[in-house]
């Protein structure tokens, strides 16, 4: 059966999230690092702590997954998870994974130590949104538009008072929700360039094979199987919007028949299931054991033969 | 060079050549499934013009399957001709460059997709046509080099059976074989002989057998459990201001929840108000399963369709008075016909849309989403060449002028607002947009406004083909779109002046009450209702067989 795999960024992280996660992997990632994961809320609050602890844990899921014999046709990171999303795709190594995450987070700690963030909008069009920011973004207190997770659904990453002030505004032009996202960082705006610019220094001596299945970018939400063009997303994705709405619409043309949720949390739930109908199946592994998502799905590929 | 130097046969001598050089994988007109691959690297030439069947419902999944899976580096630059741009591997043939250039009608499958590669441009699009302009092409100036098309059964002669689902292969088949063009068939099962002949072997020149059946989706199935009383209401508003008003004789539905709602109706409110017998005997459609109580009942006499729908063979096969079935005793059906009697036979042509602007036209392109359009343009247009002395062609004549013409009636029936909770009223249509991004030559309206006759909402009707001029036909589709930006625009002294001049009615000035639009007025709820009406003979295909 076509599965798409979805691995989300930070949010639904937990501490004690790495319990199911064996030993042999931490120890393995934790040498490799030369760090250790007490796996405590209070960590979590370090962005290199929770960045290596999601990619850590979607890893080992990816792992166990495909012992059990599932691979992705397509895979859909957001943020942080595009490393697993190619890992997934077999574009990308693990130490190479582990070790550009480790480095993307401690630039992403460095850069905007205070007064900067994101926020969200729900119910406005995008083109409202952009109109909003136009009229309130300066050169010392910038705000653009950023993600955009659903079709009514827009980010904003930006200088605080200026995401403040654009969250009063969609209020008052009907947004059913407006408000501040619990991220220190504004992410997925140009205002990350200069990240995105190591990163990409980075990256370009990372060794990538063409990928098993098809890669959706988060610039743009396009389908590939170039490794360069993944090389790009995986790079520069801080600095530019996740189109994460086209990543899913896109995705659905390909008629997937199952989709996978990674951990951490099961940030797109609802967004999932009013993308795919009623006929895809769905499995969130925040919500499920590996060895209850493997029987479902062995049992729904015996289904698919017999029809 | 002088004429009687001039080879007037080159394309045929082509076609002979490339079918000398693919003697060694055919026996006779028979190929190898396992031979498909070399078989189009062979027949086809890079830059050809080629027909894939990617019909609304049937796919020749195999050979698209098979041209996707040919060496760009032997064949590429085909120039696509489909009229349904269906299945992942029909956009993957431009990203791998094996095809270069596209001409379609639908997208509805794969229109994200599509709407990125024409603005990344990894495909170029030639037109974004209605059916008949498609398959008429076909014969003018998009003559086909090569066409690939499914059928069901083929013979050793290579007569073709198509069965329910013969939908465009006449029309694609005839423009190849008629001009040197090469028909290639993949077939589901070869046999000795065919149930009946819906393309005689003499048109057809190689036969794959398929390595699994061709792809058809029940597409048209509505469960009746999913109609609101939303859509009652708006049901009944139709039947009693359009359907008896016009005196509606023959009819297209475009199928959604408001048509299948309607269908429903007709046995049961249609027969309250008296109306059995005197209006909509004559439908071109496809064979929904909501139309079963209505045929049932008798208010049908005569179905022609453009495809068939799965499940309900048997009983269209018992059903010969109603349906279009071959001397076998199943069904036929053709698409280009079915369009063609849309245009010119039919008194009345019912559908919806996504977003209908200020002036009336109306489309199903969003943003980021080139949906193209299926039927609809064809079946909600005015053909004006036309000359019908049906009454309700009549009855739209203007009163003064001597020399007038009538018009077909074109209604659009909506909810002011869409499923997405946004308005389906808005001031611009996104269709505009999208023109600019994708550069299309023109804005992909799917229904102009100026062959919009009426417009039904939850709110009432907007007889447009009563106004005078644009500013009051924008008025009267102000008056009925509720409370989106464009509805907020009506007043209330301007909704009295259009009523009292019959140009909006309103439920109570139509005799309808809005109480009475219950669930129970439909004369089937649920599929398992359908199958009874049916006599046990309609077979819901198993997503809709959630009761048993």
């Amino acid at each position: 059966m076509k599965q798409l795999w979805v691995f989300p960024g930070q949010g639904g992280q937990h501490g004690g999230m790495l319990a199911p996660v064996p030993a042999v992997l931490k120890e393995q990632v934790a040498a490799l690092l030369d760090m250790s994961f007490p796996d405590t809320d209070a960590v979590y609050t370090d962005s290199v702590q929770l960045q290596v602890a999601i990619a850590l844990l979607q890893v080992s899921e990816t792992q166990e997954l495909m012992a059990a014999g599932f691979t992705p046709e397509l895979a859909a990171g957001h943020s942080l998870g595009v490393f697993a999303a190619a890992y997934s795709l077999g574009s990308l190594q693990l130490d190479d994974l582990f070790k550009i995450v480790h480095y993307r987070a401690s630039l992403m700690q460095a850069s905007y130590p205070s007064g900067y963030g994101m926020g969200v909008i729900v119910g406005l069009p995008r083109t409202s949104v952009a109109k909003l920011v136009a009229q309130v973004t300066t050169t010392d207190a910038p705000v653009y538009t950023s993600n955009q997770n659903a079709p009514d659904q827009v980010a904003l990453s930006g200088e605080l008072t200026a995401i403040d002030a654009v969250l009063q505004l969609a209020k008052a032009n009907g947004a059913a929700k407006a408000l501040r996202l619990r991220v220190p960082v504004p992410s997925h705006s140009p205002l990350m360039n200069g990240v995105a610019q190591k990163l990409t220094k980075a990256m370009a001596g990372v060794q990538l094979t063409p990928p098993q299945g098809i890669y959706l970018t988060n610039d743009g939400g396009r389908p590939t199987k170039d490794p360069e063009v993944i090389r790009r997303d995986l790079s520069d994705n801080l600095a530019h919007p996740v189109f994460f709405d086209d990543m899913l619409a896109v995705a659905a043309d390909y008629y997937p028949q199952v989709v996978v949720s990674f951990q951490p949390g099961q940030p797109f739930r609802k967004v999932l299931a009013n993308r795919f109908s009623d006929d895809v199946h769905q499995i969130g592994l925040a919500s499920m054991s590996i060895d209850d998502a493997t029987f479902l799905l062995n049992k729904w590929e015996r289904g698919s033969q017999n029809e | 060079m002088s004429d009687t130097e001039r080879n007037w046969h080159s394309h045929r001598d082509a076609k002979a050549a490339r079918l000398a050089n693919a003697a060694s994988l055919l026996d006779g007109k028979f190929a190898k499934t396992k031979d498909a691959k070399a078989v189009l690297e062979t027949l086809l030439s890079s830059g050809d013009k080629v027909v894939l069947e990617g019909d609304n419902q049937k796919q020749a999944s195999f050979l698209s399957q098979t041209l996707a899976s040919v060496d760009p580096a032997k064949i590429h630059d085909l120039h696509m001709i489909m009229s349904s741009v269906s299945r992942p591997e029909h956009l993957d043939i431009f990203e791998d460059g094996i095809a270069s250039k596209l001409d379609f009608s639908f997208a509805g499958p794969q229109s994200t997709r599509i709407s990125q590669m024409i603005a990344d441009g990894t495909l170029k699009i030639g037109d974004i046509h209605t059916y008949l302009e498609l398959y008429a092409r076909l014969y003018i100036d998009l003559i086909p080099n090569v066409v690939l098309v499914a059928a069901d059964k083929v013979d050793h002669e290579g007569n073709l059976y198509t069965g329910a689902n013969t939908e465009e292969t006449p029309v694609i088949v005839e423009s190849a074989a008629f001009h040197d063009g090469i028909v290639i068939v993949q077939a589901n099962e070869i046999v000795d002989k065919v149930p009946r002949v819906d393309i005689p072997g003499d048109w057809v020149d190689v036969v794959i057998p398929a390595d699994e059946p061709y792809q058809l989706e029940p597409l048209f199935t509505r469960d009746p459990q999913n109609i609101t009383e939303l859509q009652i209401l708006m049901g009944m508003m139709a039947i009693r201001g359009i359907y008896e008003r016009h005196n509606v004789q023959s009819v297209n539905h475009g199928v959604g929840f408001n048509t299948a709602a309607i269908e429903l109706l007709l046995p049961t409110y249609g027969d309250q108000l008296g109306l059995k017998g005197k209006i909509v005997p004559n439908w071109e459609v496809n064979p929904t399963p909501t139309l079963i109580p209505a045929i049932e009942s008798g208010w049908i006499k005569s179905i022609h369709s453009f495809g068939g729908e799965v499940g309900m063979e048997q009983y269209i096969a018992a059903r010969p008075d109603i349906f279009f079935v071959g001397p076998d005793g199943t069904m036929r059906s053709n698409r280009a016909f079915g369009q063609m009697a849309g245009q010119y036979a039919l008194d009345m042509f019912v559908g919806s849309t996504l977003q209908i602007d200020q002036y009336g036209n109306s489309s199903t392109v969003t943003k980021g989403r080139l949906s193209g359009f299926g039927g609809a343009p064809n079946m909600g247009s005015n053909p004006t060449g036309r000359r019908h002395s049906t009454p309700a062609w009549q009855s739209l004549k203007p009163k003064d002028d001597p020399l007038g013409r009538g018009q077909k009636l074109v209604v659009q029936m909506v909810e002011t607002f869409g499923s997405n909770k946004r308005p389906v009223f808005v001031d611009h249509l996104d269709a505009e947009e999208v023109q600019k991004e994708a550069k299309l030559a023109n804005v992909p309206i799917m229904i102009y406004s100026e062959d919009t006759t009426h417009i039904v909402t939850e709110e009432g009707i907007a007889y447009l083909y009563k106004t005078d001029s644009m500013a009051e036909r924008q008025a009267a589709i102000e008056a009925i779109a509720g409370v989106t930006p464009v509805g907020m625009r009506s007043t209330e002294k301007e909704l009295a002046d259009l009523r009292r001049r019959g140009i909006v009615a309103l439920p109570e000035d139509l005799g309808v009450r809005r109480t009475d639009a219950k669930r129970s007025l439909l004369a089937a709820q649920n599929m398992e209702d359908l199958v009874t009406w049916s006599h046990g003979l309609y077979n819901p295909p198993a997503k809709f067989r959630s009761w048993s």
